[in-house]
């Protein structure tokens, strides 16, 4: 067992599972999004990106560029929901809450197919 | 390979792939190796390795403090329960972080969230520190510096859209070398094994930019960094005072690129036969080079002097004329490389030679030869030696100040020798220059002019290789044109093809057959004026593919449609020249004499 791939599996798993609770739910119902869930999966999601660094096979390139739009799209959902509840007089409306939870859609599924990625490499080391 | 029959195949066809046209085009596209490139990625690759721990917890404290804060229960201004949102938490944290503070915002702290945010600034505080100080240390980090300037060098090779040359080795011989192709405003690419010497690259001032990669040239990967696959490579140059090096530099040329010109700089025999193994490279060894210039100026010390002039580049002054006394007795002191090459070739021209060896070495069994015993910086074994009676003295050890002494001994028991002397280290040249040596062998600069004289253009070579066999009266008629035309230091050299793409101009006056060379070279402001230009050489090729050298032709001589000219003469000189052969006003009027108006508007006008 290699410790190493045990925190890289771990890190990118719970990024896209805290992604998903994020985002499960009615997408305009502020009450069924937590914005400590968001929070959490951005501090993930970043910290898998800096595990990611420096892996020289393709594979590894491909993990960092999707670990990359997941923080993209997970930062501009945090941007998204600050301007909403600080910024904008209106507060946060549905419509808000709308387009906060499809930008952290759009970042699972990067990390889904980071998942994905993962799974087949492991698979793959097996066959070998 | 999982499949089992699939490799089955493989191995029965697989060879497929190899046999085919083995010409140089091939070789051309196979791929030299980049294992040094490789190399700078995966240092860069190893930089963002090591940052992954320190931006981790950077991350950690980050989250660990915002998260603490969002939870410590504070107060608003009125004194009534309030909790910090995420982005008021993580815009604290970091103005606090980075030490700007810009104090309790958006409201005073509570005694609980004071608590809290102490123990945040220590963390993030040692957080930054270890972030910042790993950076720092990676970027003093040798293996990345270095990787970044093979990256950077790489970069640059890579950009160069002009032909250039290939300098392996930048010790004297190379840095002569790089300032007459510099002078000429042609590229180079130098690598050197050793940093101070690329360091030089810098303060060499050299007009075009000229990169330098510090690097074993050894291996071929580095020299396919350094440029050695790309099409504009023209030449290699190996020029280290490593032969083993110049072996192997030679070697990878001839392997990798055969369509390529390689000289190699050595001084020994054995590696120079090795060396002619590969390919056919051509090899410099000034030792050798020097018994055979010797021999040219016994016979004739004008041909010695045009090409010595020539071969020093733009700019050098006319070197003076002296003549080593062709009969009589040598003396060659020290018997090592130079020694030997010295006397053999003394012997050649009928010499007879007196070696004088410290060391009890067996002499080759040559008659003529005798070999005296001892120290030549002994006045009492120079004088066995019998250099009284002798006519020439030749100082060959390979230290500078037994030279130097033994000269000065040498002058004292017979002041009218012919001295010829090696001068060691650059340092040295002001006291051997004060010695006012007859015959001076400096090894750096005979190969870096040998060198310059056979890449810089392949007809001064053709022209060097045909001086001998004109003899000493037609030598010293050149030398006498060429400095009536433009004084003493050497002018510009370059070479025309009389073309349709260099010389559009004279293709009908070439055709005509009246094209004489001293018409041609008339100044196109006054053509009663003749420009100052003198033709060393006109190289015509026949339809049949046969090759004529003419040497120094005159002014009666007739040019033919593509004969290719060496030229001797000022910048000013030049663009005259290219006036007449791509301005038709200009050239008309060299011709003729008549001033046609070189506009379109003019010339229907004149025309009506």
């Amino acid at each position: 067992m290699n410790l190493e791939k045990v925190v890289f599996g771990f890190f990118v798993l719970l990024a896209a599972t805290l992604n998903f609770g994020f985002f499960i739910g009615d997408i305009s119902n502020p009450a069924l999004h937590n914005v400590y869930e968001l929070f959490a999966a951005i501090v993930v999601s970043l910290v898998a990106t800096v595990l990611k660094f420096g892996d020289r096979t393709q594979i590894g390139a491909v993990h960092l560029a999707t670990s990359l739009v997941a923080d993209l799209q997970l930062v501009a959902a945090a941007l998204a929901w600050t301007y909403a509840a600080h910024i904008a007089a209106t507060g946060l409306t549905p419509s808000a809450m709308a387009s906060v939870v499809s930008l952290s859609g759009g970042a699972l599924f990067a990390n889904v197919v980071s998942v994905v990625l993962l799974v087949v490499e492991t698979v793959s080391y097996h066959r070998r | 390979m999982g499949n089992p029959l699939l490799s089955f195949w493989m191995r029965l066809l697989g060879q497929d792939e190899d046999p085919g046209p083995r010409g140089p085009s091939r070789r051309l596209r196979r791929r030299i190796p980049m294992a040094s490139a490789v190399e700078a990625e995966a240092t860069i690759f190893l930089v963002l390795r090591r940052m992954r721990a320190p931006l981790i917890v950077l991350i950690t404290i980050f989250a660990v403090s915002v998260f603490g804060l969002t939870l410590v229960p504070g107060q608003d201004a009125t004194g009534a329960p309030y909790r910090m949102s995420i982005f008021d938490a993580f815009y604290f944290m970091s103005y606090t972080a980075s030490t700007i503070g810009f104090g309790e915002l958006p409201n005073t702290f509570t005694p609980a969230q004071r608590l809290w945010v102490t123990a945040t600034i220590y963390l993030t505080v040692i957080g930054w520190a270890y972030a910042v100080g790993t950076l720092l240390a990676l970027l003093q980090d040798r293996a990345f510096r270095r990787a970044l300037a093979l990256q950077h060098f790489t970069r640059k090779v890579k950009r160069l859209r002009e032909p250039f040359l290939l300098i392996v080795g930048h010790g004297r011989t190379g840095e002569l070398l790089c300032h007459a192709f510099d002078a000429l405003g042609r590229r180079v690419v130098v690598v050197d094994i050793a940093e101070e010497r690329i360091d030089a690259l810098e303060l060499g001032s050299y007009r075009g930019d000229v990169p330098g990669l510090v690097a074993d040239a050894r291996d071929p990967g580095h020299l396919g960094v350094a440029g050695l696959r790309s099409l504009r490579c023209e030449a290699v140059a190996a020029l280290t005072d490593d032969d083993e090096a110049n072996l192997a530099v030679a070697m990878t040329a001839a392997l990798l690129r055969p369509d390529l010109p390689v000289v190699a700089r050595t001084v020994s025999p054995a590696i120079a036969e090795r060396m002619q193994a590969f390919g056919s490279p051509t090899v410099v060894n000034p030792f050798n080079r020097f018994g055979d210039h010797l021999r040219i100026a016994m016979r004739s010390p004008a041909s010695y002097q045009l090409m010595t002039w020539l071969e020093s580049g733009p700019g050098a002054e006319l070197p003076a004329r002296g003549r080593p006394p062709g009969e009589g007795r040598w003396v060659v002191c020290g018997y090592g490389r130079f020694g030997r090459e010295v006397t053999a070739d003394l012997r050649a021209e009928g010499l007879d030679v007196t070696v004088v060896e410290p060391r009890a070495t067996p002499p080759e069994p040559a008659d003529g030869v005798t070999t005296v015993e001892g120290s030549g910086v002994d006045p009492a074994v120079l004088e066995r030696a019998g250099v009284a009676d002798a006519v020439g003295f030749v100082a060959g050890t390979d230290n500078d100040t037994t030279n130097l002494s033994m000269v000065s001994d040498a002058r004292r028991l017979n002041p009218s020798l012919f001295v010829a002397a090696r001068q060691n280290r650059a340092a040295s040249a002001p006291l051997f220059a004060a010695m006012e040596i007859d015959s001076l062998l400096v090894p750096a600069e005979v190969v870096a002019h040998e060198v310059f004289a056979q890449l810089s253009s392949p007809l001064l070579w053709r022209f060097l290789q045909g001086v001998p066999q004109q003899g000493d009266a037609w030598a010293a008629d050149l030398i006498r044109r060429v400095t009536a035309d433009c004084g003493r230091r050497m002018p510009a050299l370059w070479k025309i093809r009389l073309n349709r793409n260099e010389t559009p101009t004279l293709l009908g006056w070439l055709g005509s057959g009246e094209a004489r060379l001293g018409d041609v070279l008339r100044d196109p402001e006054r053509r009663e004026d003749r420009l100052g230009i003198t033709v060393l050489m006109v190289l015509r090729r026949e339809a049949d593919g046969t090759e004529e050298c003419v040497m120094g032709p005159d002014d009666d001589f007739v040019l033919a449609p593509d004969d290719e000219l060496l030229l001797l003469g000022a910048t000013a000189a030049r663009r005259g020249l290219d006036l007449t052969v791509l301005v038709d006003a200009a050239r008309e009027y060299v011709q003729t004499g008549r001033r046609v108006p070189a506009g379109w508007l003019w010339r229907k006008l004149s025309r009506r």
